[in-house]
């Protein structure tokens, strides 16, 4: 990670390939031992990638909005976020609204989105953003590597849309890719390499997403926790996963990872119900894992 | 006078090692793999799979989780003729918690775990080859766990099979499972099976062909429905299956 604004500056010059926009955001937390708050100590950021402040929360938790001035990210924008949360620190991310991707134009590249996170022992993100829309004639690829120290946590989810579902548009892009890696103390625990190319291979075979248009992957985790309490939680959440499950509708999934964590999977046929399912889910787990109520962020939508 | 053909007779040891091939891919292979349904069986109860939607299923199943398998079982091949134990072990490893990590659902990880381990055992009893008891040990050593894709192609190397075909062997072993799987779970009699693993045979082809060029880090395995299904089966009031 660079360790000045010169060094972070010239990251992002060398983000490769002809693009539109190229961009890094950097952001670093660290806990003030005085106060005990979790504060943004450092930054760099670059147009259209931006957060205003981080805020913080009663229980010294910061919480900073990713804003992406442009609306939306362009065909061939090349866009690049490292956060890294130092130890002890405590930050919620989100977005201020949903990801649209628009459409990618004939001669740039797809558009792509790299994420490269540390959370520091004891430390804890959550990670809670709105969701992902390629539009149509969108091609995108997102690459995001998580890594956990002893003790830290996270909670961290992603929902991804069809399209502009409402104006009949589903499935009409070109290329969704997801790529997600989670590894604790050097070790991988999860990962996701997720493709979509509508075009090519039938999204509604039942052996991709069937009848359903929205996904969802929510990865709960928490670093050195004992077994039997990952047992008890992944009971617990099965058991209100089971109740929000509606055949046809929405489907909800979890099960344990390899170590450290679960994963839920969420499909559904329209997206409003996903949002505050992922929400019951965050708060019966944060109880589980840490005690305490989640607090979801405030932002205008 | 017909015109001279060009000869096409294996040699007794390219025999040898087709008739391995063959039995080592027999779905009847005692590895366990009868147990197992990898999720079906929550698909078929929830009647989102019906028997008239099966090829095109395992066809879609094919492209998706059978390239990312066939990728593991290439690179595990590759790992026999390598040199070098600590190598050997380091990457053998890491093949292995690659697809532990890919694999969201719990009863399906362990599931290919228990068949990989168990067809690893079968081949170490059937001969002392060259790597086995190695990659056995070290995966012992660190608890990481052996996936069936990584173990066929760790054999297959080992054996000398010839790569394509072992690949091809491992796909068609795959699909015949799940078919298998299927015969049980819902009314599908056994010309259909048999129909029905036939027509996979071209789209197998595609898969083998198309994993020369992808490795762990770039394939790519879409199937959160069947995801889902692995998830939730543990929550199945009957099963049939372990996974």
């Amino acid at each position: 990670m660079a360790a000045t604004a010169r060094e972070a500056f010239r990251e992002a010059r060398e983000i490769p390939g002809s693009c539109r926009a190229r961009a890094l955001l950097r952001l670093n937390f660290s806990r003030d031992p005085a106060s005990g708050n979790t504060v943004l100590a450092d930054s760099f950021q670059e147009a259209p990638l931006k957060v205003v402040r981080a805020f913080t929360l009663e229980e010294g938790t910061a919480l900073a909005h990713l804003h992406n001035v442009s609306g939306g990210l362009l065909g061939g924008d090349r866009l690049a976020m490292r956060v890294n949360l130092a130890r002890g620190a405590k930050v919620q991310l989100t977005t201020t609204g949903a990801t649209r991707i628009y459409r990618s134009r004939e001669g740039f590249s797809s558009t792509t989105q790299s994420s490269e996170v540390s959370v520091g022992e004891g430390a804890l993100l959550e990670y809670l953003p709105d969701a992902t829309i390629p539009f149509a004639g969108a091609r995108y690829t997102q690459q995001t590597s998580i890594e956990l120290a002893a003790d830290a946590g996270l909670f961290w989810w992603e929902i991804v849309a069809p399209g502009r579902q409402a104006r009949g548009e589903l499935f009409d892009y070109e290329e969704f890719a997801m790529r997600t890696h989670v590894s604790a103390l050097g070790r991988r625990i999860a990962a996701e390499n997720l493709c979509l190319r509508p075009k090519r291979g039938k999204v509604s075979s039942l052996a991709r997403l069937g009848p359903y248009h929205y996904a969802a992957t929510f990865y709960i985790c928490r670093v050195g926790l004992e077994v039997s309490r990952w047992r008890d939680a992944e009971d617990k959440i099965r058991e209100l996963t089971t109740g929000m499950t509606r055949r046809g509708e929405i489907l909800w999934g979890v099960s344990s990872l390899v170590a450290h964590g679960l994963v839920v999977r969420c499909l559904a046929r329209n997206g409003p119900e996903v949002l505050p399912g992922l929400q019951a889910i965050w708060r019966n787990a944060k109880r589980r894992l840490y005690d305490r109520e989640a607090i979801p962020p405030r932002k205008m939508n | 006078m017909k015109p001279e053909r060009e000869s096409t007779a294996l040699t007794p040891s390219e025999e040898l090692a087709h008739l391995r091939l063959l039995h080592l891919a027999d779905s009847a292979l005692p590895i366990g793999s009868l147990a197992h349904s990898f999720g079906l069986e929550t698909l078929v109860s929830a009647e989102l799979l019906r028997a008239g939607d099966l090829g095109e299923f395992l066809h879609g199943y094919l492209q998706e989780m059978g390239m990312l398998e066939v990728v593991a079982c290439r690179e595990a091949f590759h790992l026999a003729h390598l040199g070098g134990e600590a190598f050997l072990a380091a990457r053998w490893i890491e093949i292995n918690d690659c697809l532990s990590a890919l694999k969201p659902a719990h009863e399906s990880r362990v599931a290919s775990a228990a068949l990989g381990r168990n067809f690893l055992h079968v081949a170490m009893g059937l001969g002392d080859f060259h790597g086995l008891r190695e990659a056995r040990e070290a995966s012992l050593g660190c608890g990481s766990l052996i996936h069936q894709s990584a173990a066929f192609g760790l054999v297959s190397g080992a054996l000398g099979f010839e790569e394509m075909r072992a690949v091809l062997a491992y796909l068609h072993q795959m699909s015949a499972c799940l078919i298998s799987a299927c015969q049980r779970l819902m009314p599908l009699g056994q010309t259909e099976a048999a129909r029905i693993l036939w027509n996979l045979k071209p789209a197998m082809m595609e898969v083998a062909a198309g994993s020369t060029s992808l490795t762990l880090e770039t394939v790519s395995c879409t199937m959160p429905l069947l995801d889902w299904g692995a998830m939730e089966h543990p929550a199945l009031a009957t099963r049939l299956f372990i996974s």
